[in-house]
Order: C-alpha cells, then sequence, then structure tokens
C-alpha cells in the first residue's frame, strides 16, 4: 500500500524546471534512497515530499492526502502530524539541552513528556548527555538527537537529507543502524544522499538528473 | 509536563543561555523602563517639588475681613482649619496700625505680625540683623531706618493714639461735670491733632491740652503752645462754633479747626483710650526692595500688649495646591460662615500654574521619546535576533510550528523581556528620580507603589510593540531552508 504518491509532478521556477514530470511510488514501510548531482531536483524533492513546497503541476498523495491542494497552513499539520525530518546540518535549539530539542518536537505535535523523550534519547545512546546543550555534543551525537527528535511522534515517514553528509564513518554506521532499527519497525524511510554507501543501505535507489527520475536501482543486496 | 510549561522553558532558556544577544535587548527596555519610572516619578512629584519651590514668590492668597467684620487670632485658627497641614506652608496675620515717634514728628505704618509664619510666607524677605523674638524689639524696614537714622541695636519709642473719636452713641453724654475728655480730628495735611480737655464742676471747659504735632510748627503747630489761644476755651461749654466761641488762631486755620472739632467730638477718658509709648529695640533691618522697606515689624503679641486689640486686618496665606485646588479652598473659606473672605494673588498662581504646565509637558515629551528610542532599539535589536536565528526559526517550522506558535514564542520573549525590563526600570528609576528630585529640588520623594505595575504594564506593551516588525519577519521565514544544507 502506497504511503506516498508522486505522480506526474513538476515544479517551474520561470524558466527553470527544477523537476519535470516526476513519479514515485513509496510503500509503507519502504526505505527508499534518493541520489542525484547537484541541481538534479533533489532538494525541490525533498521541499514538496517534506510538505515545506508545492508543485506546479501534478499530485501528491501522502497516506491517501492530496497535499499539493492543501493550504500552506494545512500543510504544517500534516508535516507536523506525519514526518520526522533529519538535517545533514544537524539543527538543534543550540540554547536547549538535547532532551529539550526533542520536547521541542512533542511540543508542537502534542504534548511534552519527558520520560517519554528520555527513552528516545536512551533509543539513539544519549541517555546520559540528555542534560548537555548542542555545543557540548559531538557531530554523530547531535545526529543521533535529531534521530530521536524525528522519531520522537512515530511519524509515518522520516525524511533525511543527507544524514551522514557531516559525519564520520563511526557516526555515519551509528546512523545507518538507527535506520535499519526503524525500518524494522515498519518506519517509511526516504534519504536524500550523495553518499553511494548510505544509499545501499536502502532498498531501493532513486538517482534524479536534469529534475528528471534517470534510473531506479534496487538494491539485492539489502539486508534486513 | 504541560505544553504552557515547555513555552516558558523555551522561552527562558532563550533569554538565560543567550545572553548576551538578550542583554541588549533587556537593558534597552531596562533604560527606556529606568526614564519612564523616573520620569513618571518627577511628573507626578514635580508639582509638589515645585510648588514648595515656587511658595518663595510670596504668598498666594489673602485672608480679608468682610465688610462690617472683623479678624482676630481665634477666628484666623478656625479658618485655617479649612487647609490640610500639608497644603499650608504659612500663614502670616498682619495688623496695620500708625504709629508715632514723638521724639521725630513722625509716624509709620506699624505691622503686628508672626515672624514665624513671615520666614515662609515671604521668605525673600532679608534681614540685616536678626528676626525679632523677645518681647519689645523691632524690624524696622530700611527706608525709615534711614530716615530716621536707626539701627540695628537703636531704640525708638513708639506712641499709640486710640481713635478717641470712634466712640459708640452720641459723645454729648460724655460731657458731664468733672469729666476727662479727649478727642483727635484731621487737621492740615491729614495730621491728626488731638485735644485733651478736663469740664469743671459745671461742666464747662476748665483746662485744655493740645497736641498738634503733626502739624505745620511755624503754623498749626503754635496752637499747642499760644497761651491767649488756649486761653479762649476755658469757661466754655461744648459743643463750640468757631468764629462764635473762639476765634482761630492766625496762620493756623485748619488746625484751630481741627482743635474745635476734637472738641466737639471728644470722649470721657477711659484707660483704653490713653495713648500709650513703649521703647523699642531695633534688632534688624528688613531688604525687600518693596514696600515693606517703609513699615515697622513688631510681633502680634507686642501690637496686643500696645492697642490692647486682637484684631487683624489682614492674612497672607502660603498655599501648595494648584489653581483648582486653591479656587476650592477660597470657596470652603467663603463657606466657612466665619465672615472671611480669601482672594487669590493671580499674579503668583497664573505663573506657577504656567511654569508647571511647561515643566510637565516638557517630561511627557522627553518619556515619549524616550520610550520611542526604546522602542526602536528594541525593535533593532530583535530584528537583529530574528536573523541571527533564522536557522531556528526554519528549524521550528519543520518541526511543525504554526505560524501562531512562531509569533507566541517571540512574543512571549519580548513580553518577558519587557517584565524584566519593567521591574529592572521600576527599581532603577525610582533611584534615579530620587537622585534628581535631592540634587535638583533638595529634597526626598516617596515611592508610589502604582509605579511598579504602571512601569511593567508599559515596558510589556513596548517591548510587545517593538517584536511586531520582527515576528513578522519571522513568521516570514521558509522551513525549506534548513533542507538546503547551509
Amino acid at each position: 500500500m502506497a504511503l506516498l504518491e508522486l505522480k506526474n509532478i513538476s515544479k517551474i521556477y520561470g524558466e527553470l524546471k527544477a523537476l519535470d514530470n516526476v513519479s514515485l511510488h513509496v510503500d509503507k514501510g519502504e526505505w527508499v534512497a534518493i541520489m542525484g548531482p547537484s541541481g538534479s531536483g533533489k532538494s525541490t524533492m525533498m521541499n514538496i515530499i517534506g510538505c515545506m513546497d508545492k508543485p506546479t503541476k501534478g499530485e501528491v498523495l501522502l497516506d491517501g492526502v492530496d497535499i499539493s491542494k492543501e493550504p500552506s497552513k494545512r500543510l504544517t499539520d500534516i508535516r507536523r502530524d506525519k514526518i520526522g525530518l533529519v538535517f545533514q546540518q544537524f539543527h538543534m535549539v543550540n540554547y536547549l539541552t538535547a532532551v529539550e530539542n526533542v520536547m521541542v518536537s512533542q511540543h508542537y505535535h502534542s504534548m511534552p513528556d519527558e520520560e517519554e523523550a528520555l527513552e528516545a534519547l536512551g533509543r539513539v545512546g544519549l541517555r546520559e548527555r540528555a542534560r548537555h546543550l548542542p555545543s557540548q555534543l559531538s557531530g554523530g551525537e547531535q545526529q543521533r538527537v535529531c534521530v530521536a527528535r524525528a522519531l520522537i511522534n512515530h511519524p509515518e515517514l522520516i525524511l533525511a537529507d543527507e544524514p551522514t553528509g557531516n559525519l564520520d564513518e563511526a557516526n555515519e554506521n551509528i546512523v545507518l543502524d538507527l535506520f535499519r532499527q526503524l525500518h524494522r519497525e515498519g518506519t517509511t524511510l526516504i534519504v536524500v544522499t550523495h553518499d553511494p554507501e548510505v544509499a545501499e543501505a536502502a532498498q531501493r535507489t532513486i538517482v534524479l538528473e536534469h529534475g528528471r527520475v534517470a534510473r531506479e536501482v534496487v538494491n539485492e543486496n539489502f539486508v534486513d | 509536563m504541560t505544553k504552557r510549561r515547555m513555552f516558558l522553558r523555551m522561552i527562558t532558556a532563550s533569554l538565560l543561555r543567550r545572553r548576551s544577544r538578550m542583554l541588549i535587548a533587556l537593558l534597552s527596555i531596562g533604560i527606556g523602563a529606568t526614564i519612564l519610572a523616573g520620569m513618571v516619578t518627577i511628573y507626578y512629584d514635580v508639582p509638589r517639588q515645585m510648588r514648595a519651590q515656587m511658595r518663595s514668590y510670596g504668598a498666594n492668597m489673602l485672608l480679608l475681613p468682610e465688610d462690617g467684620e472683623t479678624l482676630d487670632s481665634e477666628k484666623l485658627a478656625r479658618v485655617l482649619e479649612q487647609f490640610p497641614e500639608d497644603a499650608l506652608v504659612g500663614a502670616a496675620p498682619y495688623r496695620y496700625v500708625r504709629l508715632d515717634m514723638t521724639s521725630r514728628q513722625q509716624s509709620f505704618t506699624t505691622a503686628g505680625t508672626d515672624f514665624e509664619q513671615v520666614l515662609k510666607t515671604s521668605p525673600y524677605f532679608s534681614v540685616e540683623g536678626r528676626y525679632p523674638e523677645a518681647t519689645r524689639e523691632v524690624l524696622v524696614g530700611k527706608e525709615i531706618a534711614e530716615l530716621i537714622g536707626v539701627r540695628e541695636g537703636s531704640s525708638m519709642e513708639l506712641t499709640w493714639q486710640p481713635a478717641v473719636t470712634a466712640g459708640e452713641g452720641d459723645p454729648a453724654a460724655d460731657w458731664v461735670p468733672n469729666a476727662q475728655l479727649a478727642g483727635s480730628a484731621e487737621g492740615f495735611s491729614g495730621g491728626a491733632v488731638t485735644v485733651t480737655a478736663t469740664l469743671d464742676g459745671e461742666g464747662k471747659i476748665a483746662e485744655i491740652q493740645v497736641d498738634a504735632s503733626t502739624q505745620t510748627p511755624e503754623y498749626g503747630g503754635r496752637t499747642q503752645e499760644d497761651k491767649p489761644f488756649l486761653k479762649q476755651f476755658t469757661g466754655k461749654t461744648l459743643p463750640l462754633t468757631m468764629g462764635e466761641d473762639v476765634d482761630a488762631l492766625t496762620g493756623a486755620t485748619v488746625t484751630s479747626t481741627a482743635i474745635v472739632d476734637a472738641l466737639n467730638h471728644s470722649r470721657a477718658v477711659t484707660a483704653a483710650s490713653q495713648p500709650r509709648t513703649v521703647r523699642y529695640e531695633v534688632v534688624g533691618i528688613l531688604v525687600t526692595g518693596g514696600e515693606e522697606e517703609g513699615y515697622v515689624f513688631m510681633s502680634n503679641a507686642d501690637m496686643r500688649a500696645l492697642t490692647g486689640e486682637d484684631k487683624l486686618d489682614v492674612t497672607e496665606l502660603s498655599v501648595s495646591a494648584d489653581e483648582e485646588q486653591l479656587n476650592a479652598y477660597v470657596e470652603a473659606v467663603a463657606n466657612s460662615g466665619e465672615g472671611v473672605t480669601a482672594r487669590l494673588v493671580k499674579r503668583v498662581t497664573k505663573s506657577e500654574t504656567a511654569v508647571l504646565g511647561k515643566l510637565q509637558a516638557l517630561v511627557f515629551l522627553v518619556t515619549v521619546v524616550v520610550l520611542l528610542l526604546t522602542m526602536i532599539c528594541v525593535s533593532t535589536t530583535m530584528m537583529a535576533v530574528v536573523s541571527e536565528r533564522r536557522r531556528e526559526i526554519g528549524l521550528r517550522k519543520a518541526l511543525g510550528a504554526s505560524d501562531n506558535s512562531i509569533r507566541a514564542e517571540f512574543l512571549g520573549e519580548g513580553l518577558f523581556l519587557g517584565l524584566l525590563g519593567g521591574v529592572m526600570g521600576a527599581a532603577l528609576g525610582f533611584v534615579f528620580a530620587q537622585v534628581v528630585s535631592v540634587n535638583v529640588f533638595g529634597s526626598s520623594i516617596t515611592f508610589q507603589p502604582l509605579l511598579l505595575p504602571v512601569t511593567v504594564i508599559v515596558s510589556m506593551v513596548i517591548a510587545a510593540v517593538s517584536c511586531l516588525m520582527p515576528i513578522k519577519r519571522a513568521v516570514s521565514i521558509d522551513p525549506a531552508l534548513v533542507l538546503k544544507g547551509e
């Protein structure tokens, strides 16, 4: 069953077609990687999937709702309820502690619950670092906090933008292991990446070029 | 944890953990609030302070007896009850009489007053020497002092001549055999001519004495010594007719007529109507540059001892109040039923009101300008804060913060800053006002409890208004920016 379905979407900025008639189908529980060089339309696609932008043409069905027709205000609600975001630059609120950063997500979603937030940090192995400020955490630790923050509200979809772009190999593996765990639990993952190794961890890789889907590779070595 | 607690935790963390940035905003609000609190305190305290200061311009109200009424010290005390104690700076009663200095053939207007009150109602009086303290001490106006050549330490004899003609009923009733009579009338150039007479067993004039010391010595003055002239009066029966009973002294017709007139109005001499002479010590010379320099001043007690009367002609009041209140006091005095009228010295009250109005307008203007500057400063700082936190705001939006959440958070931070700055400002502002007050007006001010909530609320409103533009900017931030790996 499809969680996300892009139907012939285009995003046109003046003369530039950032996305040109792209279609994509992601099943519930699937782990998909999106690759492509700079300017291939990855970011635009992510913005649209992440409910932060709307396509010029085409339909985007997320959990059965056509988000391309929803008003912007509703998009925020949908993003909050269905999507967990992980970013390349981590993006933590730098004056809040690790646990508070996780709670910010809860705060906007429903109710802050410190116990639950601590549990989520425990899951990414940072329970004892919960009271540290971002400046006291390493890059890998920050990204793990961000993963904890992304999963705290049990989203249908985790959307990760170059999640390991700023991490060393050891931390990259920790983050990928976390993704595997989430995948096993049935969370849908869409990971945008440059890194073939990260792409190889996914079940399927979509390669974008010049705003079009150039090819689709199924990872036969996928280990669940 | 509730949403509200998380909200508070976020905004306090934002302020407390990002000290350096917020300190600038806090400082500007704090300074603005300080000026506000200080200025508001001064605004409300200045009239009080300035009124006390302006009371040095002299009395601003006069109490006068109504027509046909008299004013005495007891009545004055009752009338003064109409004034609140803290508003009444001073109340100087005056009794004016004309006293003669026989040795110099001069007479001076002499005021009986209360020097302690004079110091309050007429602080501009300057005395060479000192104010009278003991009895039989007088203060002499500079003009008189120069005229008769007295100075501090001199003494002068002053005579009070009761107005003997001012008796009630028909004077003829007093003209009984063996009576002692006295009378006075206006002679040449308004000087009083006083006559005393003794009647014999048949009610005829046995002896007369004339005091014409106020008359020109070569003319009217001769009447008191001219024996043939005085002799005419003996054996005559009152009343006398000029030209029939007696003839005028050549060259002194006016004085002669006055003598006859005085006799025709003469009354029996009693103790109260006897002239009294007292020797006073001059303890100070009064310099004012005004008409007071032509007066002699003595204490009310001395005046009462000399004249035997407790009577006041006018009381000068120095009242610390605005024009509206002053008018209310005038009304209250009129309604007191004591037969006393209060009058405002317009020259003083008008200029006071004008000066205070201008001063308050100035303070108000400065406050408004400072608040505007504060608003600009806070707004600029918050704008910089929003720019600096673009990614954080984008992140919050990406995490699902609605526009209203973003608004609430920034407004919350602004209000929190306003609260802290307001409390800080109220405290510092009071200190500021106190310093200004002590240095400028030389008196301290009392803390107005209302100042704290007013300052805090105004600071919060200003902080909130200052945040409007920055909030608009924050809301417009695109959450997608966090995805671009900036």
